[in-house]
């Protein structure tokens, strides 16, 4: 029976999996993420992608809001960005997919750094109406500018191949937007524990601080911005190149505060918890209407208040696990751990 | 925090466990089933019941709804029911796009969509899942056969309706007995629904030597005295609004309020010509003209029978619904038909097979509520013609008779 979790070693205590337990769990999350779409439907596939792609923008607007408390609504924006500039290079200048993803993914990293230059002088709500502003520009060239992105209409991107075949579908895309996931993944949870992520965070903490301390705030500002929009880029490539096809409607405003939401239910500053913030934000309105659907046939009276209740218990969700939980989701995964590490003996 | 409340979290999280169980049981089948003799058809639908298009989407899902249920009632399509599987999907693309990969894995023959973002986004998805798909989006876009394959459209096209009013606008200027042509300004929402319109709008006018200028209503303006102040410099005759109801609304009662009524005529196209927008801009909406692809209800024509009658029954009535349900109603009319064609062909009701059933409807008559509907293989444009109207003392009444946009 163990009272603690204790280090004796430096190398203990860096290592990013402690514990047994924790080194089987990930074992046993990744056979699940492997098996998982030889048995899923299309459907259950489809809601896997679009969970994984929030997952990939949520953990690059953490490192941004969560890790350096740089607040920004700018997200469906940079997004844009992503998902056009991927999609402009392949459906105009034939570039392949494998490549205009990480063409995209620098620039928006470019954009991402360009709207941060502002977090240097503004900061907290001042900093949201400047990321906001990043959104209402972006968008505006986005369905302006029709020599370069089409305007008005959709732009429709060729589907992506790998060794002629095509990969776009539900199940070839989740081995992409998954594997994507996972090297973000690795990359962030890295990130935290190099020279720049102790920096991200010592900035978020006490940005006067820091500065004392020689961190230079407008280089590691700038790079946080940097950073988190070229993972946002990377989840705007990802759905131009799996859904073929980009319009402006799928990056407005909405998007922006919905993975704000995300974050902030799933758990600021944690990685886990983009995940759980995703998952979250993408299958509980979709389990709502599943269990709208069924109440539909049992009573078929209340038809017309189904989507309204719907609404109303995702807001009262909403709202109770922040007020029971404030530190979001990762926390309460943290209490259930903790409480089945003592079990039976809890104290 | 006491043990009690740490709880809580837990409790929630099992409450949504729960649903998730809840929402994966598969769906008991509807006890008419088992009476009725031929297998039902499946359509999946997404409405906007509850997001940013709600207030004309909630009519247009209760018409597409009254009619499966009316069809139903009288025995179905061939004998066979139309299942329609629907959802709220709140004007959110990826909803829409959940929504319509469960529907498809459900077994769904042909889709019913409902504004640009979703049919849109879907334009791909269907093509390949041969997904017969119609929605409220009449973006000229969606009738290129190569990018659009299994897109039909109902309504005439946002740049029809557009060319329709500015053919009217020039023989109205002419029988008024003014010399040389009129000035039109088009004024619209700023977004892709706003602007489709304006290319082929701007070429029909410098085709037929109409003065033409196009100009954006800023999203989240609470008034468009500056816009309207412009639209007066320029010199326009006649305006083409191409916006949502209550926008519209704002504009006609700034337009009141400066005294530009006088001056020049307004001509609303289909999604802000409506009742709504006669309610929500009272007397400023007199003499207002509107291209109009659906017929509203205050303007009676055979078409409004059926879903007049229904809707009594329910207590009711279509004046009360308003034109949208007639659109809702009369697209899923076209869709069965489609679906009727190819159970008369004695070929397999699939998605590929309904394609060309649909494509063998020539001058397919609405009872008068839309101009007749034609497809073909080449062409999965409904109509190009439409009737002008005009609000008379709170009520749209005909005003001309089909005029088209290719004489």
């Amino acid at each position: 029976m163990v009272s603690g979790i204790y280090h004796t070693t430096y190398e203990q205590d860096m290592a990013l999996r402690r514990t047994p337990a924790q080194k089987i769990r990930l074992v046993l999350v990744i056979a699940l993420a492997l098996i998982f779409p030889f048995l899923a439907s299309r459907y259950h596939l489809n809601l896997a992608n679009q969970v994984g792609i929030a997952v990939i923008g949520a953990i690059g607007l953490n490192i941004l809001v969560g890790y350096t408390g740089q607040i920004s609504l700018g997200q469906g924006g940079f997004l844009a960005v992503g998902a056009y500039t991927a999609g402009i290079l392949t459906a105009r200048y034939g570039v392949p997919w494998w490549l205009s993803t990480p063409i995209a993914c620098l620039v928006t990293a470019l954009v991402g750094m360009v709207f941060g230059i502002p977090s240097l002088r503004l900061k907290g709500l001042y900093l949201a109406i400047a990321t906001l502003a990043a959104q209402v520009i972006i968008l505006w060239v986005v369905t302006h500018w029709k020599t370069v992105t089409g305007g008005v209409e959709a732009l429709v991107v060729p589907a992506p191949t790998l060794f002629g075949r095509r990969i776009n579908t539900d199940f070839n895309f989740y081995w992409v937007i998954w594997g994507c996931a996972a090297l973000v993944t690795l990359l962030a949870v890295n990130l935290f524990r190099s020279r720049f992520g102790r920096a991200f965070i010592a900035i978020r903490d006490q940005d006067i601080a820091a500065s004392v301390m020689g961190i230079d705030l407008f280089k590691y500002k700038l790079l946080a911005f940097a950073i988190s929009s070229f993972f946002v880029g990377l989840a705007g490539a990802l759905t131009a190149h799996y859904r073929t096809i980009v319009t402006w409607e799928r990056f407005t405003m909405d998007v922006s505060v919905t993975y704000l939401a995300m974050i902030i239910i799933g758990g600021l500053g944690s990685i886990t918890g983009s995940y759980f913030g995703a998952a979250f934000m993408i299958l509980v309105p979709a389990l709502l209407t599943n269990l709208g659907r069924a109440l539909k046939s049992t009573f078929p009276i209340v038809e017309g208040l189904i989507p309204f209740f719907q609404l109303a218990v995702f807001g009262l969700a909403i709202i109770l696990f922040l007020i029971f939980e404030p530190e979001g989701l990762n926390k309460i995964w943290k209490d259930i751990k903790n409480y089945f590490r003592l079990w039976p003996f809890s104290y | 925090m006491s043990r009690r409340q740490r709880i809580i979290p837990f409790l929630l999280l099992a409450v949504l466990v729960l649903g998730a169980c809840a929402g994966a049981a598969p769906q008991a089948p509807a006890a008419t089933e088992a009476a009725r003799p031929k297998e039902p058809i499946k359509v999946g639908a997404i409405f906007d019941l509850t997001g940013a298009t709600a207030d004309v989407g909630t009519p247009y899902s209760e018409g597409v709804k009254g009619y499966v249920e009316w069809l139903n009632s009288k025995g179905g399509v061939e004998g066979h029911p139309i299942d329609l599987i629907s959802a709220d999907y709140a004007y959110k693309v990826d909803q829409a796009e959940a929504l319509y990969s469960q529907f498809v894995g459900e077994g769904v023959v042909a889709f019913m969509g409902w504004g640009t973002g979703d049919t849109e986004a879907l334009r791909p998805r269907i093509a390949e899942d041969k997904v017969p798909f119609m929605s409220a989006s009449y973006s000229a876009a969606l009738t290129k056969m190569d990018e659009a394959p299994y897109n039909f459209l109902i309504g005439t096209t946002y740049s029809d309706q557009a060319i329709i009013a500015l053919r009217w606008a020039a023989d109205d200027w002419a029988a008024r007995g003014n010399s040389g042509k009129p000035k039109v300004a088009v004024i619209h929402h700023d977004s892709p629904f706003g602007q489709s319109p304006l290319e082929d709008a701007r070429a029909f006018a410098a085709a037929n030597g109409i003065g033409f200028t196009s100009l954006p209503m800023p999203r989240g303006a609470t008034d468009y005295v500056a816009e309207l102040a412009q639209i007066q410099q320029f010199g326009a005759n006649y305006v083409i609004v191409h916006t949502v109801s209550s926008p519209a609304a704002v504009l006609l009662k700034n337009a009141a309020d400066q005294g530009y009524k006088d001056k020049m005529q307004f001509i609303l196209l289909n999604w802000c010509a409506d009742e709504i927008f006669v309610n929500l801009a009272g007397a400023a909406a007199e003499g207002v003209l509107g291209a109009i692809p659906f017929t509203p209800p205050t303007s009676p024509v055979p078409g409004h029978k059926d879903p007049d009658e229904w809707l009594k029954s329910k207590g009711s009535s279509l004046e009360a619904k308003g034109l949208h349900y007639s659109q809702g109603w009369w697209t899923m009319a076209v869709m069965t038909e489609g679906i009727r064609r190819t159970i008369q062909q004695g070929k397999p009701v699939t998605g590929e097979n309904i394609r060309s059933g649909l494509e063998s409807i020539q001058n397919f008559d609405t009872g008068g509520v839309t101009a007749p509907i034609s497809f073909s293989p080449t062409s999965h444009k409904g109509n190009n013609a439409l009737r002008m109207f005009k609000v008379e003392n709170g009520k749209w009444v005909q005003v001309s008779d089909y005029i088209s946009a290719t004489p």
